[in-house]
């Protein structure tokens, strides 16, 4: 029997509150997404398309410039809630590329290392560590969306007249509540597959395939039921018609069928739910090694 | 607070597979050393200890906290975990600091215990080095100094000397037994069964996913007895001596050494052996040179109670 002295002390200092060390990981995250060549790459492609709009916003305030090259008129190109439901799409649909490609990077790297053990091995829990995740991956898709089409907006507010930013404040709650919804939406869905596909090619064609695929079957379904509520599979319909109404854009004339907001909103959630089960099922520290 | 870390008839099912079955265990502080083959259950033990996978049934306590709650649990818990796995891309340094502040801790203090614990392992020099570079032993010291550098009360080792050269070896096991005597609580895993012997104050033998046998290696070697006990004693007169042991019935084997200057005896009971042997002593018919014990160590209980001579490594 040995001989203890205890006299060893273990650390009874102050500690962080535990909502802070969330941002740890996501400081790990962001590092890591952005270690990549590539989504530097994603990057500068999801901020030409902004780049565009600008000199449109431009060419649409400035009648000199417009006379330059040729321009009709004043309302040959109308910068309103269409416009930025445009701006608002696009920008949309290249965060899906930047998604697809960064939530891997997050998730499947730490499963395939098998670091989840060490990570989880301090005083956060899973929810922490999804939740510096998600934190990392939306604030990376935030900076291809919410940030230039409020910027945009910006812009438009500083070049037309003050009526203007008055009679369209709208539009920026709107910009700022879609994306919001949309990147929101997309960072879980690409951490749960993530957390499902090991394989980080795999996970990337898997988000791609769980925004797009979906909306093949609701075309079937509605094409063989006859009802419109197979849109509710259809993740870029249902988007544009959410978009469509935050923005309080026009609604589209070549689209015959119309979800109820409700609706959509509830087959979010419901997506969202079914992400988090996937996440609470995978994020585990399993080191179980039976030989 | 408790000062134990107590298994109440613990079981781990994963679906059909026995992790562990009905383990009941109470560890006082020190170094207790988990042995036992692959897939015995060591690994799985240890993961219920620190709450990362939950108990099919039973009740775990680690000081009085119940792994359920881990992020109270980690705050008083290192864990050194088996694979050999880190978080991409990072330096050893970084590994540390952000594994500070991920316990709590500001960055200064964090800075402070970053550099304690990298000079504790002696890899201050390598720190800002990437982790992928480092060799198979450096990984292994780099995890260990994750594991004490927010001075914690509980330290969860598993395979800690694996990779390590004979001085790295060493040095983590003067560490260790430095920590132990401090009074930290200390479980390992090892199969290096030399080593058990040298750094364990207990042992716990698991096989199967079921307890074999748990307490000092000489307590567990005095229970096994339908394995008599193995003890060689150079004299001058082994002969004689031999006829006297085999005068009671526990002494059940009696070698001579080729040189004459000793006896090997085996005895069924090693406490009247002892008291036999002491009288023969005082007697002064023999003069005895010295006693030593042959299979009092964690090599030979792993073999009577497990039914092999275990691994090296």
């Amino acid at each position: 029997m040995s001989v203890y002295e205890h006299n060893y002390r273990a650390y009874a200092g102050r500690v962080t509150p535990v909502w802070t060390r969330i941002f740890v990981l996501a400081r790990y995250g962001f590092a890591e997404a952005w270690s990549s060549k590539i989504t530097v790459g994603l990057f500068t492609l999801c901020l030409l398309p902004p780049v565009v709009f600008l000199v449109g916003i431009y060419l649409a305030n400035n009648p000199i410039a417009r006379a330059l090259i040729g321009g009709r008129g004043p309302q040959a190109l109308a910068i309103d809630a269409s416009f930025f439901l445009t701006v608002l799409e696009v920008q949309s649909w290249f965060a899906v590329a930047l998604a697809s490609w960064i939530a891997p990077r997050l998730i499947t790297f730490d499963l395939a290392d098998n670091a989840l053990p060490i990570l989880l091995s301090h005083p956060i829990s899973r929810l922490g560590y999804v939740l510096g995740k998600f934190i990392a991956l939306f604030a990376s898709l935030a900076v291809v969306t919410v940030a230039p089409c409020l910027l945009l907006f910006v812009y438009q507010s500083y070049s037309s007249p003050l009526p203007w930013v008055a009679a369209n404040l709208h539009i920026a709650a709107g910009l700022l509540a879609g994306t919001s919804i949309w990147i929101a939406f997309l960072s879980i869905l690409g951490l749960a597959l993530s957390s499902w596909v090991k394989w980080r090619v795999a996970a990337t064609g898997a988000i791609f395939a769980a925004v797009f695929v979906p909306a093949g079957v609701g075309g079937i379904v509605t094409g063989v039921l006859r009802t419109k509520w197979g849109f509710l599979l259809n993740v870029p319909f249902m988007m544009s018609a959410l978009w469509r109404r935050l923005l309080g854009a026009p609604e589209s004339a070549r689209s015959s069928f119309s979800l109820p907001t409700e609706a959509i909103a509830a087959m979010l959630v419901l997506a969202c739910f079914l992400c988090a089960a996937m996440l609470n099922a995978r994020i585990r520290a399993r080191e179980v090694v039976r030989g | 607070m408790n000062d134990q870390i107590i298994f109440e008839d613990v079981s781990k099912f994963y679906g059909e597979v026995l992790g562990v079955n009905r383990i009941s265990l109470s560890i006082p502080p020190g170094i207790t050393t988990l042995v036992g083959p692959n897939g015995s259950g060591k690994t799985t033990l240890m993961n219920l200890m620190t709450g990362l996978v939950q108990p099919s049934s039973g009740h775990i306590s680690v000081l009085g906290l119940s792994p359920v709650s881990s992020p109270e649990l980690f705050r008083i818990l290192g864990y050194c975990a088996q694979f050999d796995s880190f978080p991409r891309g990072i330096t050893g340094w970084e590994f540390i600091f952000d594994s500070l502040m991920l316990h709590g801790m500001s960055a200064a203090q964090a800075f402070e215990m970053a550099v304690e614990s990298l000079e504790r392992v002696q890899l201050g020099d390598a720190a800002r080095r990437k982790i992928a570079g480092y060799s198979k032993g450096m990984r292994q010291k780099i995890r260990l100094a994750q594991a004490i550098a927010h001075h914690p009360r509980v330290l969860v080792l598993d395979e800690p000397l694996n990779g390590l050269d004979p001085m790295a070896r060493a040095e983590s096991i003067a560490l260790f037994q430095e920590l132990g005597r401090q009074g930290m609580h200390l479980l390992i895993s090892s199969h290096i069964l030399d080593e058990v012997d040298r750094i364990s104050d207990r042992v716990v033998l698991i096989t199967g996913g079921y307890l074999v046998a748990e307490g000092s290696i000489q307590q567990v070697r005095q229970e096994v007895r339908e394995k008599p006990m193995q003890v060689l004693i150079r004299c001058d007169q082994p002969g004689l001596l031999a006829a006297k042991m085999f005068s009671v019935n526990h002494c059940v084997e009696a070698r001579l050494q080729a040189d004459g200057k000793g006896v090997f005896l085996r005895t069924g009971d090693i406490d009247q052996f002892y008291s036999m042997l002491n009288g023969i002593a005082a007697e002064g018919l023999v003069k005895i040179e010295s006693v030593a014990p042959a299979d009092d160590d964690a090599s030979a209980i792993y073999q009577y109670l497990i039914g092999s001579d275990g691994g090296t490594s």
